[in-house]
């Protein structure tokens, strides 16, 4: 007579004691590429022109759970809480401040991160795909691949792309790595698996994950319950074994010789000086509690250090838990409060510290979300989609009603800041009254990843070779690389 | 510039050694200096340049007009939509010189300047000489037309001895023809290896293993064979995996389509295999299922909740994965719009689709744009295209059914021995399996074991045994081709594999008795209480787990590291790479750590029982049920209290609670909340009203000495604090409480049932013991002298000599595992 039916990721959990930590997001891969066991080959860009790269790294700052535009970085009309007041009388739940920027105004508690505005851009204009009944999972997956699930071939996060076009900025550095973010787990948490991926392009691309930024060290570490002496041990052990082995008569040697390799390579890993970049306490304690508003601020203090460490591509998440964080479904208010005193924080701290190092010329930092949200419209204006605020009425009666509770794909914010990125700049608009829409300049997410490849110096068109056809970084090749965002033109 | 591309895609020993070639082929076929060009045309230094210079702009790999690439030697040999571009030997027939002569229009290159009288005269020299790859190359073999019907071929003489049965002699007469002298066999070892894993995906025990070496007779390996094969279970969970990743049966993830949600085939999948059900009736099934317990959830198709791309709808999946699964046709593009690198038009997906959708005609949409077309159901193939005798769906699927297994239909089972081939031997006869319109390297072989298969009941089991007891399955492996030119591919035996993510875990199962634990699906129910009685005693089923193989399980970062996929896409064949970030999961993943630390100590005997609670129950879900308890503590000293969260949306917020908890002992009764805990940290802030609550902390744990208090029963009710209201789809908790009287270990806090997939082997108390275990189990074969020194040391413990020690047990287990010898399949 269960009442709850744990799922199978659930009881795992209870009976193998399943832990967060593990290093891999989800191997994958087209029928062709794994038959011939070999990477996708790269084609031509059609575009000849070389692009000229502005950075060599990114760092995506991910708001999981879609960020309220108008509670952050496009304040409008302040209502404060009152009982009886119509919630579509509410555009944003907090004032409007200023930031180092006279034309940029954020909304209050996002002090800090108006304080560095004077090295940013923001973009108001973000347009997430219409894709009817709202999935957080769905609208992550096309922000990470920009396609949407489901796909016939198993399509790579940005990461990976980024990681197989360039390759890695320090070859003892993973090119691509995914912090904050757990994949194990049940209901809509396993989905994550679907884009945490290199999908075609092979595992060698796919992310290196760390759940909990200050077990990031034992990452690069031996595991705690070997120590350094078994470690070592072990590892002689096996040398010792495999020289004594028998010789084969059979087979060639070179599956063999790579296997003996990454092993090597993952040793050579845990050996390289670079590892220090993982390790959290080896930061000063001051520096350290600027960053420390809990995990995410622990995970902008880590990607700095792994992008000065060498680090290609690294994306920093609140974390996407159903309900939690910035998916705000009641109680909005309160929430995005709590969650600006997360952000704000690390956020201006990262941009400072990559400033005063001389990274952020080189280093394009993206601040993003996959929708934005309203406080009446779920989805897109003029159409109906199955809403999914909780009990919220029409009209406020108690804090939990007051805020933004529905998701809204009809505008979203992005800020970005380095890499060649303009500085002070604002692009796009949305109108001053409900429902806020992008009025100038929409931005939909091949747009948005052509500019993330263009900072990069990769055209949009560029493509790989998966069962025999192009299969393009941006949707048909399409995306079209805002340059008036850039201040080389 | 642009050709050179494709051959940086090439893994790097096959790069080499087609460039050592081309050098090679220069060096010979020009004279030095005078510019003399010896008698065969040099594709490479003489076609290539006219073809970069003229052609590319259209036929490059991207823009493939007409659907033809000429970017490659293999690309032009392979033609465009209008077929054939090149007909080796005969320039006269081929079309690509129809174009450039322009008696064939439009005229090539179009609307540009023709080519020079010279230039097409060296092309078509180059035709007539054969279309060599280079002037050393033999002349290319003339364009493959993939039939539709089988040919049995003639199977010739018996021409090496020992090489007998028809599929030796056809394999004798292909070895010959390509210069290969009669290969020797692999030992019975080796043998034996291979198809343990082959056909139960299990390594050999020891014991049954040597007998098999002693065994003289000589038709032992069929005897093997034969009663491997007649293991219904062990084959089963054998090759469920294989299945589960061309059918895309994933259990437990669910993209939360509103309309089409993903359904599980597991049940039905693992009985057909148990069942060896005749493939053309798995097959029908598949597309026509018709009972409650018939796998439906194939057609179905795996959908993400909200609106879909017409190209995606469930019924277009079925058309494709249809197509690619049963028919090796990949129609992924044409899903969309008209094909560029095959002939399948948008209407040919659309057609088939139309055998699966709700409704009979489907409108066309190309690239999500409607057209004002539509389709009926019609088949690919028009000479097997059957009219559906209704509209109705049942008839449509019934029809795609008999159309799909229609004894003419050769490329159902053409395609289904090719993949069982790749699967066996590492790469198929065609060598993309996904791709059956491919060349086969030979066609004889190919057809010969399909039309067996298809003339013998469609026997998958008796299929796998053909090809097992092979010749050509007997071969010595060799190295992994990566990706050669159909063209250019000979069969010099079976490749050189890797272990697949279930064999490895399985293994590790099979040698330390320590076996991945899934949970049973449909666990016995608790008995229910009687009514009107004292408030239920009893808990959730102790046992919620058994130990498995490891496919009963989700993945884990472990196994999804070793090529596990999630099963989104058709898996025809999983990524064998070694790769940095799958050496990191071994080298420093926690999973294997764990797992060879539990292991090393169950194979010692050192792994002591797990204890068992004497209370544990589930509360959660959208209804929140308290659940209550009463147990008998009268034995017991220390009490701890456990909250585990299983997967609540928001752990944090969730609220549970101790309620009414109390001791009855000799002086009455007394609340729990009256004694302290001997660490206040599980506790959370209670707001002090009612005594009887001991409010916790999600998740907590918390320990009671209750020593010396004569305490006889303690009872009381899980439950969660949280409103009612914010429960249901916000927090979704799901938690479990568990009392125990013992100390829990932390690892497992419901132990598994009893029992494992094979019998456990014996807690080992020697050194020398556990080294011969590890060697036999793992590898096969007993260590060599200084093999056995090195492990012995390693597995020592220093203090008591000859005596195991659990960590050098698990780091030997370790650098065992590690060894290429062990993942390999040789």
């Amino acid at each position: 007579m269960h009442e709850h039916l744990p799922s199978d990721s659930d009881e795992r959990r209870i009976l193998q004691r399943l832990t967060r930590r593990g290093f891999m997001g989800v191997t994958a891969a087209g029928t062709l590429g794994a038959l011939w066991g070999r990477e996708p080959g790269l084609l031509r860009a059609a575009q000849p022109a070389r692009i000229e790269a502005t950075a060599d790294a990114v760092i995506v700052l991910w708001m999981a759970g879609g960020m309220a535009q108008t509670e952050t970085f496009d304040p409008k009309r302040y209502t404060p809480f009152a009982p009886g007041v119509h919630i579509s009388q509410v555009l944003s739940t907090f004032p409007t401040i200023d930031t180092a920027v006279d034309h940029i105004k954020f909304t209050e508690g996002l002090g800090q991160i108006g304080s560095v505005m004077d090295r940013g851009a923001v973009i108001r204009s973000f347009m997430a795909a219409d894709l009817g009944f709202i999935l957080h999972s769905r609208h992550q997956y096309h922000w990470h691949t920009g396609y949407v699930p489901p796909q016939p071939m198993a399509m790579p996060h940005i990461g990976a792309v980024v990681s197989r076009t360039l390759g890695p900025k320090n070859p003892d550095v993973p090119a691509f790595i995914s912090i904050g973010q757990t994949i194990e787990g049940p209901g809509e948490i396993a989905t994550l698996k679907a884009f945490h991926t290199a999908g075609f392009l092979g595992a060698d691309h796919g992310p290196f994950l760390i759940v909990d930024p200050q077990d990031a060290a034992s990452a690069v570490r031996p595991p705690e319950n070997l120590g350094e002496r078994r470690f070592t041990s072990r590892r002689q052990l096996f040398e010792t074994l495999l020289a004594h082995e028998p010789v084969y008569q059979y087979g060639g040697d070179f599956q063999r010789e790579a296997l003996v390799r990454s092993l090597e390579s993952a040793d050579r890993l845990l050996r390289s000086p670079s590892a220090r970049a993982f390790d959290l306490s080896l930061e000063p304690a001051a520096s350290f509690d600027r960053y420390n508003t809990g995990r995410f601020g622990q995970g902008c203090l880590l990607a700095r250090r792994l992008v000065e460490a060498g680090a290609r591509y690294v994306e920093v998440t609140s974390e996407y838990i159903p309900f939690l964080y910035w998916d705000t479904h009641e109680h909005g208010h309160e929430r995005a409060a709590a969650m600006k005193k997360i952000i704000d924080a690390p956020v201006a701290q990262l941009v400072r510290d990559l400033d005063e190092r001389g990274l952020l010329d080189r280093t394009l930092v993206v601040l993003a979300s996959e929708f934005g949200r309203d406080a009446v419209t779920e989805g897109k204006v003029g159409k109906e989609v199955r809403d999914q605020a909780i009990n919220i009425p029409d009209v406020m009666a108690e804090p939990r009603h007051y805020g933004m509770h529905r998701h809204f794909t009809a505008a979203g914010s992005l800020l970005m800041f380095g890499g060649g990125v303009k500085k002070g700049f604002v692009y796009g608009r949305t109108a001053d009254e409900r429902p806020c829409t992008t009025i100038e300049n929409p931005m939909p997410v091949e747009d948005l990843h052509a500019t993330i490849y263009h900072a990069l110096g990769i055209a949009p068109d560029t493509a790989y070779v998966v069962e025999k056809r192009p299969v393009y970084v941006t949707k048909d090749g399409r995306g079209v690389p805002v340059k008036a965002l850039f201040a080389r033109g | 510039m642009r050709l050179r591309r494709s051959l940086w895609a090439w893994p790097a020993v096959v790069a080499a050694g087609v460039w050592t070639a081309a050098v090679l082929a220069r060096v010979q076929a020009i004279e030095p200096e005078t510019g003399q060009v010896s008698s065969l045309i040099d594709y490479d230094r003489q076609v290539r340049p006219i073809i970069e210079a003229r052609c590319l702009e259209c036929h490059s790999q991207e823009a493939r007009k007409g659907g033809l690439s000429l970017a490659s030697y293999g690309d032009a040999l392979d033609g465009g939509r209008s077929g054939a571009a090149i007909r080796p030997g005969s320039a006269a027939g081929s079309l690509l010189v129809h174009r450039i002569l322009g008696d064939v229009e439009p005229q090539m290159p179009k609307d540009e300047r023709p080519l020079s009288e010279a230039e097409v005269a060296l092309i078509r020299r180059w035709i007539d000489e054969g279309a060599r790859a280079t002037p050393t190359s033999p002349p290319a073999p003339p364009p493959w037309e993939a039939p539709l019907a089988l040919e049995a071929p003639a199977v010739p003489d018996v021409q090496w001895a020992g090489w007998t049965r028809p599929l030796d002699r056809l394999l004798a007469t292909y070895l010959s023809d390509h210069q290969i002298a009669q290969p020797a066999l692999v030992d019975d070892r080796v043998f034996a290896r291979r198809v343990h894993l082959d056909v139960w995906g299990l390594l050999p025990d020891r014991a049954s293993l040597e007998a098999f070496l002693r065994d003289p007779a000589p038709d032992k390996r069929e005897r093997l064979v034969a009663r491997l094969l007649a293991d219904d279970e062990k084959y089963a969970e054998g090759w469920i995996s294989f299945w589960n990743d061309l059918l895309r049966n994933e259990d437990g993830v669910t993209y939360f389509s509103e309309d089409a949600s993903r359904t599980s085939i597991t049940p039905w999948l693992l009985s057909a295999l148990q069942s060896n059900l005749p493939y053309d009736r798995f097959v029908t099934t598949l597309l026509n299922p018709t009972l409650p317990d018939d796998p439906a959830g194939f057609l179905t198709g795996v959908n993400w909740r909200g609106e879909t791309s017409a190209a995606v709808t469930p019924w277009m999946q079925a058309s494709q994965n249809t197509a690619q699964v049963f028919l090796g046709v990949n129609m992924k593009c044409n899903a969309c719009h008209d094909s560029f690198v095959n002939r399948w038009k948008l209407k040919d997906a659309y057609g088939l689709a139309a055998f699966f959708s709700p409704e009979p005609r489907l409108q066309l949409f190309r690239c999500d744009v409607a057209r004002n077309e539509y389709a009926e159901p019609w088949f690919l193939y028009p000479e097997l295209h059957r009219t559906p005798p209704s509209p109705s769906l049942a008839d449509r699927r019934a029809t795609a059914a008999a159309i799909f297994t229609d004894p003419r239909n050769g490329r159902m089972p053409r395609t289904l021995v090719n993949r069982i081939w790749g699967r066996l031997l590492g790469r198929g006869i065609v060598g993309n399996p996904d791709e059956m319109d491919g060349v086969p390297w030979s066609p004889a072989v190919l057809d010969w074991l399909a039309s067996d298969f298809a003339g013998h009941g469609y026997d998958l089991k008796r299929l796998i045994g053909t090809i097992v007891t092979s010749r050509a399955y007997q071969m010595p492996a060799v190295p992994r081709a990566g990706e050669v030119p159909a063209r250019d591919y000979v069969f010099k035996g079976p490749e050189v594999r890797r272990l697949t993510a279930e064999q490895f875990a399985d293994a590790v199962g099979a040698i330390t008795g320590e076996w991945t634990v899934a949970p049973v699906r449909g666990g016995t129910a608790p008995p229910a209480p009687a009514r009107g009685t004292a408030p239920r005693t009893d808990s959730d089923p102790v046992t919620v787990g058994v130990y498995a193989r490891e496919w009963r399980a989700g993945s884990t970062h472990l196994t999804r590291a070793l090529g596990r996929p999630i099963r989104d896409q058709v898996i025809s064949s999983r990524p064998t790479q070694a790769t940095t970030l799958q050496a990191l999961e071994f080298v420093n993943g926690q999973i294997l750590v764990g797992w060879l630390q539990r292991g090393a100590r169950r194979l010692i005997g050192e792994l002591p029982p797990e204890p068992v609670s004497r209370f544990n129950a589930a509360v959660g879900g959208r209804t929140v049920t308290p659940r209550s308890f009463d147990v008998d503590i009268s034995a017991a000293s220390w009490l701890w209290l456990l909250v585990t969260d299983t997967g609540s949306n928001a752990p944090e917020r969730v609220l549970p609670v101790w309620a009414n908890a109390e001791l009855v002992g000799p002086d009455g009764v007394t609340p729990l909340a009256s004694l302290a805990p001997v660490d206040r940290s599980g506790l959370r802030p209670s707001d002090g009203a009612d005594s009887g609550k001991l409010t916790v902390k999600n998740p907590s744990r918390l320990v009671f000495d209750i020593s010396g208090r004569g305490f006889t029963r303690f009872r009381g009710t899980a439950d969660l604090e949280n409103p009612r209201s914010e429960v249901g789809a916000t927090l979704n908790p799901a938690l479990r409480f568990f009392i125990f009287d013992v100390e829990p270990t932390g690892e497992r806090l419901i132990p598994p049932a009893q029992g494992t997939p094979l019998p456990p082997p014996p807690a080992m108390t020697t050194t020398s013991a556990v080294v011969e275990h590890l060697f036999w189990s793992a590898l096969n074969r007993p260590p060599g002298p200084e093999e056995r020194r090195l492990a012995e040391a390693a597995a020592s413990d220093p203090a008591r000599p000859g005596q195991p020690a659990p960590d050098g047990v698990a780091d030997l287990l370790w650098a065992v595992l590690m060894k290429p010898e062990f993942q390999l399949i040789y």
